[in-house]
């Protein structure tokens, strides 16, 4: 029997690809400010400034449980049981 | 494969692991990939603030005696280590006449730096950094900070260096 999740499948199955390229692209964006903010503070501390050692880590760590809490929205798919012989890398 | 008539678990199965699973990196485990280099980071980002917390960069105590006068000529150098510290200084006698002294470690990859006369330069041979002799500020290259300096003082022919009191 149908349901609304399956019949929004039907008619939209490119959805969970974009919502996971796009999960992706945020997680990719995230990490390059974390990267940035890393350089940032060893560079500064490193220079003996610092003061902008705790909070380049808060942001950090703020962006880190942002891409974490993120993941809850991972599109996990239909099939869970994998098919026997069915390639489940889309 | 027997799944459909073989009740087995898995891990009971001749040869269980697909050559395709265990190649190939599905986009969701990217993303776990990600979000674990993304703990990584702030992991990291946490011990650097630790570190700058709970155990800054010992200064520099007190006058240490360098050498005399005499002893560096206009344009010249001298290295030299301060005692009870493994850290390398070069002094720097500039054409003006005015005293410099700089820690010895280039601040992009620790390359030894030296003092090139007449050019009011201090240049990293490693990767072609410069630095300005006056103010130890990066000019050229890769080197991302200005090179850690000690206020010099003369007193009559001794030559002394002790920190920056302003940092």
């Amino acid at each position: 029997m149908s349901n609304f999740r399956e019949a929004q499948s039907k008619a939209h199955p490119n959805k969970s690809n974009t919502l996971l390229s796009a999960l992706i692209c945020v997680l990719i964006f995230n990490i390059g400010m974390q990267i940035w903010l890393l350089y940032t503070a060893l560079n500064n501390a490193l220079g003996k400034h610092t003061r902008i050692a705790w909070p380049a880590f808060i942001g950090s760590l703020i962006l880190f449980l942002i891409g974490f809490f993120w993941l809850y929205f991972i599109p996990m798919g239909k099939d869970k049981n994998q098919q026997p012989g069915k390639n489940k890398y889309r | 494969m027997a799944d459909e008539t073989n009740p087995a678990p898995h891990w009971q199965t001749d040869f269980p692991i697909e050559r395709t699973e265990a190649t190939a990196v599905s986009r969701r485990d990217f993303a776990r990939y990600l979000c674990l280099v993304s703990g990584g980071l702030a992991a990291g980002s946490g011990f650097v603030a630790l570190k700058a917390q709970l155990a800054p960069p010992a200064e520099v105590v007190g006058e240490h005696l360098v050498c005399k006068v005499n002893d560096v000529p206009t344009g010249g150098t001298h290295a030299f280590v301060i005692a009870g510290s493994t850290i390398p200084y070069i002094l720097i006698r500039l054409e003006s006449g005015e005293w410099r002294a700089y820690e010895q470690k280039c601040t992009h990859l620790s390359c030894a730096v030296y003092y090139k006369p007449g050019t009011g330069q201090i240049e990293c041979p490693c990767h072609n950094g410069f630095f300005d002799a006056r103010t130890g500020e990066p000019i050229a290259g890769p080197p991302p900070r200005p090179l850690p300096s000690l206020e010099v003082v003369v007193k009559g022919e001794d030559i002394y260096v002790k920190a920056f009191r302003h940092e």
